[in-house]
Parts: structure tokens; sequence; C-alpha cells
């Protein structure tokens, strides 16, 4: 105890002529009261799986395996590395992650330039084009697969295909029965672009609202067209929100897009939409169990993931720098 | 360079007259000064003229041109922004550039006309800074620059020295001014500081509540104001005005102080006021204390503001007039000090128009 809060309590003791024991808990005391049971909860489910799964990667433990983990060294990382069918995933989930995110990123633009100023209505509209975002992801891709279907779903109807067996079977990958690569990898993109695009709108709006007006009016002044605002002005300004966008949504195509392909073709056909969410899953909870294996393979996307937002904030940094 | 005319410009908001119908003509090359206190329409009247502002009714040209609907941009003006609207992602280089890249000037002439203002203004060390990284008269600076570098018609400054700290100010008040007689640009300036606009300007258009009230030369504006409001403003401490009634060539103040109007003041004295109310007004330096001096009062407060000394002196009738006396003078408070006024610094106003009368 330092002295400072000796002379605190001195002082509380004077105040008060009957001592009250809660007022001898010091500022310090109290302040770990309030830590500890955050602090236990979240060793408990965060801290303590991150370490047990990096000690596990190096093992080859099962979960349903009623056999205590043995230390395999790098074994597991090498299979990861050597495993051809890996490439093909990480290459699925590098155009997932591309396509995706470079859509959001153009539509919510768009959008955010569309309803950065009021008009009659635009509350209400901004509201209603926030509305994929708030839904349960499965609950998304369930829809989407109704709407995909077929012989019933909508999307096809809206296209104009009234026949079945001329259209496109999205998540089967056919068009008009011929198998047709990359439909269902396009058809998971659109819906995670619908899903998601409202969410990178409000970031880049919340940019676009914070420019202020004088640096329009200076480019007037200046006699800029609108064009040569947007470009020297409105976009480098929105940048760094931009990047942000960027980070949050790379991050969530890289990992959380499990819940919708999962919810929409499990990875299939075949294996034309398993995303490396999806591969992670199916080795740790299906088949095989392979826990070992399953840590390194995620302690990989971990490291890569870690790697891409340090370039981003980097990136982000050296551009605050300047502001 | 430009004429600026505005012919019965008004500017409503809804049902706020924010700028009353005026009239106005600026010559080419003619320093002017909007002076006003806040929320008088001076600053709306001046991004009306840019165009950053839409007029209500009413019309301005430039050089004879109808410019009342034209976008900024068409206007071939330039605007110094009182927080200087820099754009804050681009080096003080690319600001000045701005204007020139936005014309697709090309990258020889662009490097040409940087140097040009950049040797004027003597910011070569600034340029690779970004406005985060300035001091508020160095920004000022480069958004001098900036309005410099695509020699528009006119200038227009909104409070340009206004963020700006005390000691700043008055240095760049001498750069701007000598900026304008090396360029001879015409300049619309908008303050609420009266000693920029005594020192700046070649005309000073006094506005209040939204209304011109009176434009004329600096010393027009100071010694001959054209009302009270006017009187009051301009001066600190403004115009003594004291409410006296009038009679037979003799001003009666408040109490025993009389004062004999001059000869040449009687016929327009006679023409100008409706009754015997008179407001009498002069200036702190148009009283001089002598012991014979017919006026008489009693030192409130004295003030030695370094120059000179300003006596607060009570007159009966507890009207307190500001004399400004020599700084070698004591005058205990307390003691009474006999003055005179000198005849050629003496105003005049209706009290119930409030406006001077000459």
């Amino acid at each position: 105890m330092s002295t400072v809060i000796k002379s605190q309590t001195d002082v509380a003791k004077v105040r008060s002529a009957q001592p009250n024991p809660r007022r001898d808990l010091s500022d310090k005391a109290i302040r770990n009261i309030f830590i500890f049971p955050t602090l236990v909860l979240l060793i408990a489910i965060n801290v303590f799986p991150l370490v047990y799964s990096l000690y596990l990667s190096f093992t080859n433990y099962s979960a349903i395996a009623n056999k205590q983990p043995v230390w395999v060294g790098f074994e597991n990382f090498g299979r990861v590395l050597s495993d051809e069918r890996m490439w093909e995933i990480f290459s699925t989930t590098g155009q997932y992650v591309l396509f995706s995110v470079a859509l959001q990123l153009i539509l919510g633009f768009a959008l955010a330039m569309l309803v950065r100023d009021k008009f009659f209505g635009s509350g209400l509209v901004t509201t209603l084009i926030l509305v994929p975002m708030m839904l349960s992801p499965v609950v998304v891709g369930l829809f989407w697969k109704l709407m995909y279907n077929p012989t019933f779903g909508y999307v096809n109807y809206l296209l104009g295909f009234s026949n079945p067996s001329l259209a496109p079977d999205w998540l089967a990958s056919r068009w008009a029965g011929d198998p047709t690569p990359g439909l269902a990898l396009w058809a998971v993109i659109i819906v995670d672009v619908w899903m998601w695009t409202p969410f990178v709108m409000l970031l880049i709006l919340s940019g676009l609202k914070a420019i202020p007006d004088y640096l329009y009016e200076a480019a007037a002044i200046d006699r800029a067209s609108a064009w040569f605002q947007f470009w020297r002005i409105t976009l480098p300004q929105v940048t760094p929100l931009m990047m942000i966008a960027i980070l949050f949504r790379t991050i969530e195509a890289f990992n959380k897009s499990f819940d919708l392909v999962m919810g929409m073709t499990g990875g299939g056909p075949g294996t034309q939409t398993e995303v490396v969410a999806v591969t992670l899953y199916k080795q740790a909870f299906q088949g095989q169990w392979q826990t070992g294996r399953a840590s390194a393979l995620a302690y990989m996307v971990l490291i890569i993931i870690i790697a891409i937002s340090n370039l981003y904030i980097r990136n982000l940094n050296r551009m605050k720098e300047g502001a | 360079m430009a004429t600026i005319k505005l012919r019965q410009v008004e500017k409503r908001f809804g049902e706020f007259q924010a700028v009353k119908p005026m009239d106005l003509t600026i010559d080419s090359g003619e320093f002017v000064v909007f002076l006003g206190p806040s929320g008088c329409g001076k600053t709306t009247t001046l991004r009306m003229i840019s165009g950053l502002e839409s007029v209500s009714t009413g019309d301005i040209f430039l050089d004879n041109r109808k410019v009342t609907w034209l976008r900024p941009s068409d206007r071939d003006i330039a605007f110094v922004f009182q927080f200087f609207a820099l754009y804050p992602h681009m080096t003080a280089r690319q600001n000045i550039a701005f204007p020139l890249q936005a014309e697709g000037e090309s990258k020889d002439e662009i490097d040409r006309r940087i140097k040009e203002v950049v040797d004027l203004l003597q910011i070569g060390h600034l340029l690779n800074f970004r406005p985060g990284k300035l001091s508020g008269g160095d920004k000022q600076r480069v958004a001098l620059a900036r309005a410099l570098v695509r020699r528009p018609a006119a200038f227009l400054m909104d409070e340009p020295l206004g963020a700006l700290d005390a000691d700043f100010r008055e240095s760049m008040r001498a750069e701007i001014k000598r900026l304008h007689l090396d360029l001879k640009a015409t300049t619309v300036y908008v303050t609420h500081d009266q000693i920029e606009a005594m020192a700046m300007s070649d005309r000073i258009v006094v506005m209040s509540n939204a209304e011109v009230q009176q434009v004329g030369t600096p010393a027009q504006v100071y010694y001959d104001p054209a009302n009270l409001f006017v009187a009051r403003f301009i001066g600190s401490p403004g115009m003594n005005l004291i409410t006296s009634q009038y009679g037979d060539g003799v001003v009666r103040l408040p109490g025993s102080n009389r004062y004999a109007v001059a000869p040449d003041w009687r016929m327009a004295l006679g023409e100008g006021l409706d009754s015997d109310d008179v407001i009498m007004g002069f200036r702190p330096e148009a009283a001089h204390i002598k012991p014979d001096g017919t006026l008489v009062g009693e030192v409130y407060a004295s003030e030695l503001y370094g120059a000179y000394t300003m006596l607060h002196v009570e007159l009966e009738g507890n009207e307190i007039i500001h004399i400004r006396s020599d700084r070698q003078m004591r005058y205990p408070i307390g003691s009474k000090v006999r003055f005179d006024l000198d005849p050629e610094m003496v105003r005049f106003f209706n009290p119930k128009t409030e406006m001077a009368i000459n």
C-alpha cells in the first residue's frame, strides 16, 4: 500500500465518524474486484483454448479417440502444406475473399454516395439497406438456398428463366444441365456481397459525412469539376475508413464465411465452394476428427490473417501520419 | 482586374432576412472591407459574391458580366477562408497546385506559376509539409498562395486573420496589404476587427442588422459617421454621444453644461431636427483639457494606455464620456476637469432617426 492511499483512507476516516468497512477498500482493490471475473472468463474461454490448440497442433490428438495426445512435432504442418487439396482450397478462399471484398467495396461506396445527401425518405432507405447485415448468416444462407432453387427459386424467375431444365442450377454449378465450374462460388459470393455491402456502406458513409463542407467549397472556388473533386478530395478523405472496411471484411471473409457457405452448399458441389473455414470444420468435426491437424491448419490461417492485417494497418498508419 | 457590382442583392433564409437589399459598386483594384459585428450579414454577402451562397433577389455583376446564377467556378474569383480550408491530405505544394491541376495546366506551367507565388509570399520552406504540420500564419500564407496562383479577377477574404494569434495578425495584415499594393487586385475583405478595417481598406462598408450602415473611406467612417450605430461601433472607445437639447445656437447638455454651436452648423441643425432633442457626438481626442474650458466634469476613472491617458469623465446628469489626454498629466479621481471641444470634430444626430445631421 502506498502512502497516498493510506492518507486517502485517513481522510475517509476523518470524514465519517462511524468507520465504514467499504470505505477501507482501496481504489486498487476495487479495480481488481471489477477486473477479476472478466479475467477469469477470458482465460478460460479464450486464452486457454488458444494456447492449448497450439499445443494440440503439434500432437496427433483426436477429440473422439480415447487416447492421450502424442507429440509429433511439425508433422501436422508438413501434412497440411504438402496436401495438394489444400492449395486448391486456399485458391478458392482467395477468390472468394478477393471478389466479395472488391464488390462490396464498389457497391458499398456507390450506395454511400447515394444516401450521403438527405432526400425525402433517405433515413428509411438507409435503414432498409442495412437489414441484410442484421440477419443471421445461417438464415441468410438458407433463404438464398431457396431463392437459388432451379425449380421454384426467385432468382431464376426474376432472371426470366421459365424452363428449369434450361436454367442455371446455381448451387450445383450447372447451367442447363452442363457443369459450369465457378457458378456455385459466384452464387455464394453474391450472397456475401448482398449481406455485407451494407456494412461497408455504413463505414464509408461515416467517412463521407466526416468530410467538412469547406473542402468542397474550396474546391468549387478552385474550379475543380465534380469528377476532379471526387478523385482528389472525396476518395483520399475516405481512404482510411475504406481501409478499415477492407480489413474487417477480409478477416471475416476468411474465416466467418463459414456459416454462409455451410448453410448454402456445405462446400460443394465437390469442393468447388470449400473455403478454408469449411475445411477446418470438416477436419475437426467430421470424419476422422483430426483435432491436431485442424489446429495446425487453424494456426496457419491465423498467421495469414495477422500478416494481411499488419500490411493493412501499416498502410493505414502511413496514411494517417500525413493528415 | 475586375469591378464588382451588387444591385439590390438580398438574402433570405426562410423567414429570416440575412442581408437586406443592398447596392454597392466596388472599383477595379479597390480594397473594400465589410465591417460589422458577428451575424450582421457581411460574410453572407461575401459568399453571395463568390457564388457559394445563392442570391434571394437582386443581381451581381463582375466586370459588367451578370454572374448572379453562375457557379463559383465560373466567376473567376478566389476565396480565402477564415479557417484556411486547406486540403488536409495534400502537401502545401499540392494545395497550391490544386486549382492549376483542376484547370488542366501543363506541368511546366504549374511549376512556373507555383515558383512565382512561392517567391512572392516567401513560403518555399513550407512546400513539403501538410497543413497539419503548419502554424496558423503559415497555413494562411499557403491558402493565400493557393488563391493567388490562379490570378483571379478578384479576391474575396472571409476573416482571413480571425483564426490567428494577435501578434501574427499584425504582421499578416501588413503582408496582405503589401500584396494588394503589388498586385492591384480587387479585394473584398470581411472582418469584425475595426483596426484591420481602418488599416487595410480603401473603403469600409459598415454593416449591422443585415443592413449597410455606411460606405466610406476609413476617415469618413471615423470622423463623419452616418448614424449612431457607426458612431458607437467605430473607434475604441466609440464616439461620445450625449443626449441634449438644442435651441438658439446653444446645445444644453444635461445639467449646467452649455455648448455654443459654430455658426455654420446652425442652419443644418435647424433643418435636421424635428424637436429640441439632439444627440451631440465627439471623439475622445476632440476634447482638450484646459483650465478655462467651458465644459466641466469630474474624473471618474483614468486609464494609462501608454501613449496617452484615457479619462472617464462624469458630466452632470451622470453622463460618462471619454477624453483622451496627455500621458504626463495626472488627474486624481474625483477632481474637476474643464475642457473645450474642437468645433471641427463635433457632430450632431437626430435622436429619432438616429441619422447624422450635416
